[in-house]
């Protein structure tokens, strides 16, 4: 009689679970869809036809705006290079930081993890401020280079962070063994170390690029030409000019969003539970 | 030559860690000092000379009505869209521990708008809500729910709860899959022997999974307080703070101060004001945690 009780409880906790989280997915995916089906629908559709979901016929009109007469292809440009820099030495300064941390000096591990906690304290909007005036000051507003720099600020602690808990993974004794055998602490480092560690690496390093890619705020402030300005802030220009429509805004919102959510669903599993574990085990 | 040699590599040790503290120290630790300093001075964003002013700054500020309105703001934001992540971000996450098949699919599906750039939610979502053509407005009025088109980022009553919804919609899908991973943490063991004691599903939610998740809960509640609070990017590129002020925030405020007005130091003062107020939020928080953490050693 218990056991019918439980299994029947069991049946209808497994249908509501289900239910809910279809509709939890409905409003997760509707967006996306709503983008790329808008960014392929004729000009008239788009106004006449508002809750029609599929097109009646597919366009390319609005893609092709958006490369030829916008010239976004400049801004994707833009933005991969300065999202691969950031990436790049980002991943090179937290990856020799982290190890640096855990197996060098860690009774700092701790007060690595307060520190951190208070920099991701300090408001992007704060930090703005002396950026602009600094960068301003050494002639590196409107610079490419200058916002690789201000990147770094947002790249760097989140890496270590994530990297910190892929080291403490690696086994102690293989890196005794390397040493043994005569290896300095640079060569355990990228001969045992790094690839060992190497998956936790690449998704951080995917991770640190999407987040690059989908900043907004210190680029805003950073660069005011549009040949030098991040996807992020010359979607936004768009809306000021009068002229441009719907269609077009969403053929230019599909080309910067989905390589975001396509990289981040290959990284997700290695990346989501560790924000919080990792501040938890240190 | 041990000595030597010991030297060496007590250098080395330091060039691996040095890269990483140059750039908390100059681009993080650095720039908040001189924010500081700019805080007590006149500086403008074009003008190159600016002096002392003292304390004038946060007089203006502190006096000024609509810093205390964006201030409450802040915090109606904060809260209400906290409480909306952890709701839903927390019940997704036990119908997900909880189904056998497909979960993987649902947690694929339902992380989708953590990767969204925040141009893309603005942009996406003022299309579904446009007041004219937008999805949504027109199939509440084909449904007969109104009569007219809702005019949801625009219209006094709507505007901020609809920025809160939003904000929900982008912020849930990180707690959910951290707290989906705090929840697969939990010993199974001792379901079963609650079980067997005759312990309801909710007793066991209380004494079993609450305590053993309640770390990495509160510590996600800090982390997304602090993002939350300080967050700039959603409301600026949605409504701008609009209609009128209603939903404008200290940082869309910080904002308008420097780069609207100019007054680069005016709005140091707001974003300093801005850190005080979440550092004492923050330090209450971490009472709470510290005590948990002394109740489960």
């Amino acid at each position: 009689m218990k056991r019918r009780l439980h299994s029947r409880r069991g049946w209808l906790g497994n249908t509501i679970s289900y239910v809910y989280l279809t509709v939890l997915a409905i409003f997760a995916v509707f967006p996306l869809l709503w983008i790329i089906l808008s960014s392929v629908k004729e000009k008239g559709e788009l106004t006449q036809n508002p809750t029609a979901i599929l097109p009646q016929s597919v366009t390319w009109e609005n893609f092709r705006i958006v490369f030829e007469q916008l010239n976004f292809g400049t801004n994707i440009k833009n933005s991969i290079i300065i999202a691969g820099s950031t990436t790049l030495i980002a991943i090179v300064i937290s990856s020799l930081g982290a190890y640096g941390v855990v197996r060098f000096f860690p009774r700092f591990g701790k007060l690595m993890t307060r520190v951190l906690i208070t920099t991701y304290m300090f408001p992007p909007i704060l930090l703005a401020v002396p950026y602009a005036i600094i960068m301003g000051r050494i002639g590196m507003m409107n610079n490419r280079a200058g916002l690789v720099i201000v990147y770094l600020s947002i790249s760097v602690p989140y890496a270590l962070w994530l990297l910190v808990g892929f080291i403490h993974t690696v086994p102690l004794e293989i890196e005794e063994a390397a040493r043994v055998d005569g290896a300095n602490k640079l060569q355990v480092f990228y001969k045992v170390v790094l690839p060992i560690t190497a998956p936790g690496i690449v998704a951080v390093a995917i991770y640190t690029f999407i987040n690059v890619w989908n900043e907004f705020l210190y680029s805003l402030i950073m660069i005011n030409s549009s040949s030098k300005m991040t996807i992020a802030v010359a979607l936004r220009s768009l809306t000021g000019q009068e002229v441009l429509d719907w269609g077009v805004m969403m053929a230019a919102s599909t080309i910067v969003v989905l390589p975001s959510v396509i990289f981040f669903m290959l990284i997700q599993k290695r990346i989501a539970g560790g924000l919080a574990q990792g501040a938890v085990k240190s | 030559m041990p000595v030597k040699r010991k030297t060496i590599s007590s250098l080395t040790s330091w060039l691996f860690v040095l890269p990483a503290l140059l750039v908390v120290v100059l681009l993080m630790l650095y720039p908040v000092t001189s924010s500081i300093f700019y805080s007590f001075t006149n500086k403008n964003l074009i003008k190159a000379d600016f002096r002392m002013i003292g304390l004038d700054n946060y007089k203006a500020i502190l006096t000024d009505n609509t810093f205390w309105t964006a201030f409450l703001t802040n915090l109606k934001w904060t809260a209400a869209s906290l409480l909306g992540q952890l709701l839903i971000g927390f019940s997704a996450a036990l119908a997900l521990n909880r189904i056998k098949k497909g979960s993987g699919i649902y947690r694929t599906l339902l992380i989708i708008p953590w990767a969204f750039p925040s141009i893309v939610l603005a942009f996406s979502w003022k299309w579904i809500l446009n007041g004219v053509s937008g999805f949504l407005p027109n199939l509440l009025v084909k449904l007969g729910i109104c009569d007219t088109t809702p005019q949801f980022l625009s219209s006094a009553a709507l505007a901020f709860p609809t920025l809160v919804f939003l904000n929900i919609w982008f912020g849930a899908p990180l707690m959910m899959v951290n707290i989906l991973s705090a929840l697969q943490t939990v010993p199974q063991d001792q379901y079963e022997s609650a079980r067997m004691d005759g312990a309801s599903p909710l007793q066991s939610f209380v004494h079993i999974t609450f305590p053993h998740i309640r770390m990495v809960v509160g510590l996600l509640v800090v982390l997304r307080t602090i993002w939350v609070f300080n967050s700039f990017d959603i409301i600026y590129l949605i409504t701008g703070g609009g209609p009128g002020s209603i939903t404008k925030t200290v940082p869309i405020y910080a904002y308008d101060t420097g780069w609207g007005m100019r007054m680069l130091g005016k709005s140091s003062a707001v974003t300093v004001l801005l850190l005080l107020s979440l550092l004492f939020i923050c330090s209450m928080y971490f009472k709470l945690l510290n005590r948990w953490e002394k109740e489960n050693a």
